[in-house]
């Protein structure tokens, strides 16, 4: 057997390094932290926001394994269109961006590009516990571990993968957050542009989006 | 006295450009435009009148009525405007006195093929308006292009020779060339024993109008002129065949009636079909712009000529009014086309895209033209698209006829789109970035073209009320017009004004409601922004869709493809060429066969004298 | 003549309105049928309408140039146009409109205008995909439209006229319906029908997973709540336009005069355009989709005999 020339270790963070990295990496925008930033009429609201809700295009964009339950989600048996769910093929269409499990850094910066295209209100559903801490692939070089430092999150479903009935339950919290006016941190993404920015850039190499946000 | 005015007023200008070339270059152009708005002016302004003189024991007629105004008025108003546009297009390149000495004479000939009253000065004006094109065809040689004027002259030739063989058998059957005898002696009615006459005279308007299997220059000639004339060439040259179709016809018309009629709107109503449906789908598979309008130009004039064969009210009124709007539409094509070569440099489809923000006019006046070439409403083509519709429906009734100009006309909107796509839409390439508008020299004619698109689209009355009056002067009937309501022979009407204010109201009040919805919060991106799943496109990547843009249609087709007009006349050539050569072999160079020949031809005619003389 | 005016204004808000609300009903009962097809609940009738709210109330909306901006509007104004020149209620009495000014050969032509007002829009979008879907779509045009005409010519040529009221008057005085007068025109008209509503077979224009939707690829937020509304309306002037030129229209002025006669006419209009609705769906429902060229092909072979046999039909029917 060759000598092990590669190992890594793995030693624990001491208690300040936490603190730090708690507040260096805690996510800008969050659907908790979210305030209702426009004082329009509270009708209006409630029918834009009834009808946001009952209308969610997904983007048909399968980003990882958790792709396989979509379409068992969207099909007879569990149905996701009695809800008003549907697909949409382009990001200028769609209001969902799903997540659904690993990214790698080469699939990172095509989901924040195709994230920019979207039009507000926006929302992102992250799948799996690879987009919350890693999941299975906690130690690869090259997945994201923690999704809300690159993009806004607004509901995370856990499992590996969700099943069917998970993925709607976590489409029914949508909606609630939806109702609530909690959801859609597009504007929150521009305001925070340089930290999302500063993330992005660590981890993604072959960095070259143009200077300018316009998409 | 007008018209020895506006020829003297044209030839005096040619010679002048062609002097002052030599003095100073920039002036040739202002002076040939100076020469083309004088003589529309004089046209305009100064009466008309007769003009009648003898030379050599054949007596001329000119004369301005209303079929000889219409059309004059097709020649000059666009030629005028065409001559504005040239000072600016021909900027700076060799030898304009020679190209606006052809121009000016060549308008002069179509002028005075308008105005002619007999044969004979017909046929000298038809010819100088030939070889002056000819000669405006291979001016672009001297730039390295090739030019196909060989086939122009012979295919012009061709038609010469026919018009020049039923000349001189009407005046030996007749012993007058005027229009006037002749119609009433009946020299134009197949029945009447001469009907070599109206065939051959025919077979020479066909030629200059385009009409399948005679078609065949007019592609290859019209890409290579420069455009400036092409408009001219295109618009205003093709209607002095149109002009004489319905000069001959005339007699057939009135008569209303009888098998003649009949065979006319069968030939050369399905000739006209065909011609246009052929050329529609060769128009498709065109990769430049200027090949797809000369092919366009083919497939328009197609439907004038399906116009004309019909002989009926409505019919010939689409004829006139189509006329008149193609020489707009096409010339502003024309010019179009033009303008983008002159910025770009070239006006392949493949090779430039996305100008529409670099030259916004010229993407103005291209979209005016091409949807009234599409004969979509409220724009003008549309009117006369449906008079000829109803005319072939409920006064002809030639339904299987009409199919095929309906699908001609469908499959138009492809080759339409194909062009302002082609140019104007889809992204940019990096060299396009100093593309800038051209200036307004060559901007006026233009709009000035597509006002006339919209005006007629709501007052079509504009037109219909000189046309009437021409086909009037001829004898035919042409019945009342209405200003904006169109109506045809059963009572049912469109309203034009009512769908042009309709459409105006409507837009306006979306687009203002769609552009101050969310105004704030629109965002105007380039087209280098598109949803490329995900990627980031380069700066020098040019994502433009352009070859194979119709492979499905084409593919539909299939085998109709495969054929080629073109083809089949090279063929005739090389056969002819076979046979001549084989013919050649009589000249043995030997002296013994030369007097062989003499006395065998001596012999035939003793033994047969009496069958001979 | 003020208060006449007033009376057209209205009558024409009140026919776009009616036609708005049946097409998108129309939308979102689609969904519903195919969702029962497929043994499944499906969304409520009324989603296209929380559709068009949703895409309205988006807060940033993208753009692309001025034709890009005004493609819906050509879309919108094409299809009211369209329904302002279509009798909707035979009579007219409270949904006037310009019916006696406009006939089918202009209609032919003004279906068109909103095909082409939306491929210059997507062609400046800069979108590949938005200019293969407007190829496809125009190629397709060519397929349609040869039997449609050839069966609206049978008809003309029949009936003597190319006005679409007196059509609609001769089935009301005979009551003999023109698909029974003329049946080969009347098959003709209805594959026609079928290219013109772009279900499968023939959607490859707007094609989602293999176009990326085609020609709507780059259109979002008002945009597509927009051209989604002129669709809607759209699909209301195909139907009423096959229903009053061949099921006999709606509406029986001289037999119900009226609130009453109107209230019945819209019911008898909204059975027969959405049975005539239910063919297009169901076809689309079962049948996958023909590529571009087998397509216009298709159509160029029997929808073109059915086609010319209704003008032989015609001609020889006296």
């Amino acid at each position: 057997m060759s000598e092990t020339k590669d190992i890594r270790i793995i030693t624990r963070p001491t208690k300040e390094q936490i603190r730090q990295a708690q507040i260096d990496f805690a996510p800008r925008c969050t659907a908790a932290g979210r305030v209702n930033d426009k004082e329009t009429q509270k009708m209006v609201q409630y029918i834009l926001n009834f009808a946001r809700k009952h209308s969610l295009f997904l983007l048909a964009y399968g980003t990882g394994c958790g792709a396989i339950e979509i379409p068992a989600t969207l099909t007879s048996r569990y149905d996701a269109e009695r809800l008003g769910i549907r697909g949409a093929a382009t990001p200028r269409q769609a209001d969902v961006l799903m997540i659904t499990g690993y990214l790698s850094t080469k699939t990172l910066k095509r989901v924040i590009r195709v994230y920019e295209q979207m039009q507000d209100p926006k929302y992102v559903v992250a799948f799996g516990s690879c987009t919350i801490n890693g999941g299975m692939y906690f130690d690869s070089y090259n997945t994201i571990k923690a999704l809300d430092r690159y993009i806004p999150v607004d509901v995370y479903i856990a499992g590996c993968m969700p099943r069917p009935e998970a993925v709607l339950k976590g489409f029914a919290k949508l909606q609630e957050l939806i109702q609530n006016g909690n959801a859609g941190n597009g504007e929150c993404y521009r305001k925070n542009l340089d930290w999302y920015r500063a993330n992005q850039q660590k981890v993604i190499k072959n960095w070259d989006f143009p200077d300018e946000y316009n998409w | 006295m007008g018209i020895i005015y506006v020829l003297g007023i044209l030839i005096i200008g040619a010679l002048a450009a062609f002097f002052v070339d030599d003095l100073n270059r920039k002036w040739t152009g202002p002076v040939a435009m100076l020469a083309g708005f004088g003589a529309a002016a004089a046209f305009a302004f100064l009466p008309g009148g007769i003009v009648r003189w003898r030379i050599l024991g054949f007596s001329m007629h000119w004369e301005t009525d209303a079929l000889a105004g219409f059309f004059a008025w097709i020649v000059l108003g666009l030629s005028a405007l065409a001559l504005m546009y040239s000072v600016k297009y021909m900027e700076g390149k060799a030898r304009q006195g020679y190209f606006y000495a052809s121009f000016l004479t060549s308008v002069a000939g179509m002028f005075g093929v308008a105005v002619s009253k007999d044969l004979l000065s017909f046929f000298i004006f038809w010819e100088i308006m030939t070889w002056t094109s000819f000669l405006l065809a291979i001016y672009n040689a001297y730039y390295g292009v090739e030019t196909k004027g060989i086939k122009y002259i012979i295919f012009s030739a061709i038609g010469a020779y026919a018009m020049l063989t039923a000349i001189v058998l009407a005046l030996g059957q007749y012993h007058s060339l005027e229009f006037s005898d002749l119609m009433a002696a009946g020299a134009f009615r197949f029945s009447s024993g001469n009907w070599y006459i109206p065939v051959l005279l025919l077979l020479g308007f066909a030629v200059k109008a385009a009409v399948l299997p005679l078609h065949v220059w007019a592609p290859a000639v019209y890409p290579k002129t420069p455009m400036s004339f092409t408009a001219v060439f295109s618009g205003a040259m093709s209607k002095m065949g149109i002009l004489g179709m319905l000069l001959i016809l005339t007699g057939i018309f009135r008569s209303a009636t009888g098998w003649e009629l009949t065979l006319v709107r069968w030939v050369l109503g399905w000739l006209g079909g065909l011609t246009a449906a052929w050329a529609t789908l060769q128009a498709i598979r065109q990769n430049d712009a200027k090949d797809l309008l000369a092919w366009s130009s083919v497939a328009q004039l197609g439907y004038i000529v399906t116009a004309v064969s019909t002989g009926t009210r409505l019919g010939l009124m689409a004829a006139l009014y189509l006329a008149l709007l193609h020489a707009a539409f096409k010339g502003s094509l024309f010019m179009v086309a033009g303008a983008v070569e002159k910025q770009a440099g070239t006006t392949d489809f493949r090779r430039i895209s996305g100008l529409i923000k670099r030259m916004p006019w010229t993407f103005l006046t291209a979209l005016i033209a091409i949807i009234s070439l599409a004969g979509i409403p409220p724009l003008g083509g549309f009117v006369g698209k449906w008079l000829l519709y109803e005319s072939l429906i409920s006064e002809t009734h030639a339904y299987f006829l009409v199919i095929l100009i309906f699908f001609a006309s469908t499959s138009a909107f492809l080759y339409s789109y194909r062009f302002l796509f082609g140019l104007f839409l889809g992204q940019e390439e990096e060299e396009a970035k100093q593309i800038t508008e051209v200036s307004w020299w060559m901007l006026i004619p233009m709009l000035a073209l597509s006002a006339v698109s919209v005006v007629t689209g709501m007052y079509p009355g504009l037109i219909f009320r000189p046309a009437a009056r021409a086909l009037e002067s001829i004898g035919l009937p042409a019945g009342q017009w209405d200003m904006s309501i169109l109506s045809n022979v059963w009572g049912n009407q469109t309203d034009v004004f009512t769908v042009g204010s309709t459409v105006g109201i409507l837009f306006v009040l979306w687009a203002l409601f769609i552009t101050f919805k969310g105004k704030k919060n629109t965002r105007w991106l380039t087209t280098k922004e598109i949803s490329t799943s995900g990627e980031i496109p380069a700066p020098e990547d040019n994502f433009t869709f352009q070859r194979g843009f119709f492979q499905p249609f084409e593919r539909a087709v299939g085998r109709l493809y495969r054929s080629s007009m073109d083809q089949l006349w090279e063929d005739i050539g090389a056969a002819l060429e076979a046979f001549f050569g084989f013919i050649r072999k009589i000249y043995t160079g030997n002296a013994q066969t030369y007097a062989m020949y003499v006395i065998i031809f001596v012999v035939l005619l003793i033994l047969f004298r009496n069958y001979i003389f | 003549m003020t208060g006449n005016w007033l009376i057209e204004l209205t009558g024409i808000v009140l026919t776009a309105l009616l036609a708005f609300t049946v097409g998108m009903f129309y939308g979102g009962l689609r969904r519903k049928v195919i969702a029962r097809a497929q043994n499944r609940v499906g969304p409520p009738v009324y989603q296209n309408f929380l559709d068009l709210l949703k895409l309205q109330g988006k807060t940033t909306n993208v753009t692309h140039g001025l034709m890009t901006h005004l493609a819906p509007v050509w879309v919108l104004v094409a299809a009211i146009t369209a329904l302002l020149f279509i009798p909707v209620l035979h009579g007219g009495l409270w949904f006037p409109n310009f019916t006696f000014k406009g006939d089918l050969i202009f209609l032919l032509y003004l279906m068109v205008m909103g095909s082409l007002g939306m491929a210059l829009g997507v062609g400046e979008t800069g979108n590949p995909n938005g200019a293969i879907g407007v190829s496809r779509g125009l190629s397709l045009i060519t397929g349609y439209e040869i039997p449609f005409v050839l069966s609206l010519v049978a008809i003309m040529i029949q009936f003597h006229t190319t006005s679409l009221t007196d059509l609609m008057h001769y089935q009301q005085a005979t009551g003999h319906w023109i698909a029974r007068e003329n049946p080969f025109a009347f098959l003709a008209a209805l594959f026609s029908v079928l290219g013109m509503f772009h279900y499968s077979p023939f959607d490859i224009i707007g094609a989602p997973a293999e176009l990326a939707s085609g020609p709507m690829s780059e259109f979002g937020g008002k945009y597509l709540g927009s051209l989604m509304t002129g669709g809607s309306i759209f699909a209301f002037v195909k139907l009423v336009l096959i229903t009053d030129l061949f099921l006999g229209g709606a509406g029986h002025p001289d037999a119900y005069t009226g609130a009453a006669g109107v209230l019945l006419g819209l019911v008898e209009l909204v059975i027969k355009t959405f049975l005539l609705y239910m063919i297009p769906v169901s076809i689309g429902i079962v049948m996958p989709r023909f590529r571009t060229e087998q397509a216009v092909r298709f159509f160029w072979r029997w929808p073109l005999l059915f086609g010319a046999l209704g003008i032989i039909w015609a001609v020889f029917w006296k």
